[in-house]
């Protein structure tokens, strides 16, 4: 009995303790995901170099600062793209220290971030930029490393307290998200409108739940009177899964002509279903997608538009924000103006979804057609 | 029987071995690795998993697994977090939350212990079944705001530069390693692993034994996650998730065995130094994520396959000597490996 037991108990552990190092389970979640609101302490003390408000500060290059870039985790597209704008902004500034790009594996995510976190401030680096994937838990860590002098500032995803973040830079603003997506089911389906269906990631995501929300709210708009929701159905950011819904909804739905993806899972997986199948002529798909997966679709005509931000400029916008602010050549402060290299103006404004949160707003999205799909 | 013992010494031998490469690496890579504020956050950014690591420490040295440990953490941590919102008084809370955790674990002692079920299948039962029910109790949200002393004890130096979770872990080793190398109880552990049959012809209690281990188990994870609370200051539903296999990383690499009976805490405390260390060298050094893991998974594979590779050595040896008593073995082709 024993001996039976042993080599497969230990087949049973080992391959439980293998599933530790090995790729990543975890369905990645689309990047962005704005958390709750939850009731702020009190928020980090500014300190107070700086140039007198309303003039636009632009960046004296050169300055010696270490920065580290931390992802939600590695391996995903997006982020590799918001490192390589960072990089572009690092390298125009002059900046002649090394521009880290560190992060956690997904499954480790949480406590990867706090590590990194906790590592940088030890290390003395000067600000971290930060996609927060850890919600309020990695509010100890940040003030800590406020306490031993490093800058955080978020992108794509802020602390939702808002504790010990300097600013958090916002890709676009969540409610035009919903507008983005009325507006491409209209110019897809055209005047006479028709009825559409949303493939959506998990019914728990935040973000994609928000976006949904805003598009339902838009839509009551008399503009879109002609356009009709059928269903939203969930993939879970989950290729194979998102594949058989957008057909099952082919099945359900006869009448349907359009699905809107507001997940670049998603609108890739059920580009691809009405590829496969031969229903591109009957059923487009659009909402959020990202351009290198889309190509193909868009000059098909299959996803005839769709949008995004740019993941590069946020990349590049995080950094010249960063480095400002690192150098104390502005102050977190609301009111705030600079300039960030090639993509101009921005201001540092209260972030209307967080009570103590500063944000700047990146905007607009770039909606993508077969014109500039592969630019 | 005797060349037991020995194997487990240079085991731990090679253990020390390894943590003083670890350890050189670290002071000659980076000037930062030696300050004291690192060395805390060396054991602190783990502190919850290694508390936990001892009492793993000896339910696999008898024989069983605990997968539900990290969920056990979860729900306590979401137990504290639920009913401080509540509006409970935070002390009660957690003494709520660890009983939550005492009963977890009496759950799973009572199957495995009294009804005689395979503990893996059981605790498997419990990873899933207990963070489902901190899942339920959080729902998608994230609660914080605890009192201020309760973050405070989880975030701030109690004594010199050390905050509460290290001082009990420390005490926690101390008391560990008196109870499994000096006491009866901790005797039966080891020959309950080793043999259940005999020790129970032995007059050993064995469901006894068995169900004090997982009740423990159960009791320290849940403190494990109420200390883990403190330290994030906010709790969710997936707080902790994915723990379990990092601490039984740590028993495994220690030398003790997965099938029970053999492994001490010398090893189990010197394979914690070594991935601690070896984790805190590798961020110093700006190397994160796959190849961080990477490198620590690529540890315990050797761990699993150099004591096995070994053994079959020895035995390979053994059989090819003609001095003993076996049969005439065929004339030795092999190299010997000395």
């Amino acid at each position: 009995m024993i001996r039976l037991h042993k080599p497969i108990a230990s087949l049973i552990v080992a391959s439980l303790l293998l599933g530790a190092c090995a790729a990543p389970v975890a369905a990645p979640q689309a990047p962005a995901a704005p958390a709750a609101t939850e009731p702020p302490a009190a928020p980090a003390a500014t300190q107070a170099p700086a140039a007198p408000s309303g003039e636009v500060v632009k960046a004296e290059p050169g300055k010696a600062v270490k920065m580290v870039l931390l992802p939600k985790f590695l391996g995903i597209a997006v982020f590799d793209q918001a490192n390589q704008g960072a990089q572009e902004a690092h390298k125009e500034l002059g900046n002649p220290e090394k521009l880290e790009f560190l992060g956690p594996t997904p499954e480790n995510s949480v406590a990867g971030q706090i590590e990194i976190v906790t590592t940088a401030a030890t290390q003395g680096v000067n600000a971290v930029m930060l996609s927060n994937n850890a919600g309020d838990q990695i509010v100890p860590a940040v003030k800590k490393a406020v306490e031993a002098g490093t800058k955080v500032v978020t992108w794509d995803s802020p602390i939702p307290s808002a504790e010990g973040e300097s600013v958090f830079v916002a890709q676009v603003d969540f409610n035009e998200t919903g507008k983005v997506m009325a507006d491409m089911a209209l110019s897809i389906l055209g005047a006479d409108g028709g009825k559409f269906a949303v493939l959506s990631a998990s019914p728990d995501a935040a973000n994609q739940n928000a976006w949904i929300a805003a598009m339902k709210e838009a839509l009551k708009d008399p503009k879109y009177a002609k356009l009709e929701l059928l269903d939203v159905v969930y993939g879970n950011d989950q290729s194979e899964e998102s594949y058989k819904q957008a057909l099952a909804l082919v099945d359900k739905y006869p009448d349907m002509e359009l699905i809107m993806a507001p997940t670049t899972v998603g609108i890739a997986a059920a580009a691809k279903a009405m590829t496969d199948e031969g229903l591109c002529d009957k059923v487009k798909v659009s909402g959020l997608g990202l351009p290198a997966e889309m190509v193909e679709y868009t000059k098909s005509g299959c996803a005839p538009e769709f949008a995004l931000w740019s993941f590069v400029d946020l990349g590049y916008l995080t950094y010249y924000l960063t480095y400002l602010l690192a150098t104390n050549q502005i102050e977190a402060k609301e009111g705030v103006k600079f300039k960030a290299g090639r993509m101009g103006e921005y201001t540092i404004t209260k972030d209307p979804t967080r009570e103590k949160g500063l944000r700047v707003l990146m905007g607009p999205f770039t909606v993508y057609n077969k014109d500039n799909v592969d630019k | 029987m005797f060349h037991l013992p020995s194997a487990l010494r240079r085991w731990e031998t090679l253990l020390l071995a390894i943590l003083a490469v670890v350890v050189l690496f670290n002071v000659t890579r980076s000037p930062f690795y030696l300050r004291i504020d690192n060395l805390v956050n060396v054991f602190e950014l783990s502190i919850e998993k290694i508390i936990v690591a001892l009492v793993m420490t000896f339910i696999i040295i008898n024989g069983e697994i605990d997968l539900s440990v990290a969920s056990v953490m979860g729900l306590a941590a979401c137990v504290v977090a639920r009913l401080h919102a509540d509006g409970v008084a935070m002390p009660l809370a957690v003494l709520v939350a660890l009983t939550v955790g005492l009963l977890c674990g009496a759950f799973n002692g009572f199957w495995i212990a009294y009804v005689g079920l395979p503990s893996l299948a059981v605790t498997l039962a419990g990873l899933i079944g207990y963070r489902g029910a901190a899942r339920i109790l959080l729902e998608d949200k994230s609660i914080g705001n605890f009192p201020e002393w309760f973050n405070a004890l989880g975030q701030r130096p109690l004594v010199g530069p050390f905050p509460l979770a290290l001082i009990v872990f420390f005490v926690m080793l101390i008391a560990a390693a008196i109870i499994l190398q000096r006491t009866a109880f901790g005797r039966y552990v080891y020959v309950i692993g080793n043999n259940k049959e005999v020790a129970r012809y032995a007059g050993i209690r064995v469901k006894q034994v068995k169900m004090r281990l997982f009740m423990a188990s159960g009791l320290i994870a849940a403190l494990a996650g109420v200390l883990l609370a403190a330290r994030l200051g906010a709790v969710r539903g997936n707080t902790a998730e994915g723990f379990e296999l990092d601490i039984i990383t740590m028993v495994l690499l220690g030398g003790v065995s997965i099938f029970g009976g053999s492994g001490t805490l010398t090893g189990v405390a010197l394979s914690i130094l070594i991935i601690l260390n070896l984790r805190n060298g590798m961020s110093l050094a700006n190397i994160t994520g796959n190849t961080q893991t990477g490198v620590i998974g690529a540890l315990l594979i050797l761990s699993v396959l150099v004591p096995n590779l070994v053994g079959r050595l020895r035995a390979l040896r053994s059989r090819m000597r003609p001095a003993t008593t076996g049969p005439t073995p065929q004339p030795a082709q092999e190299v010997e490996i000395s």
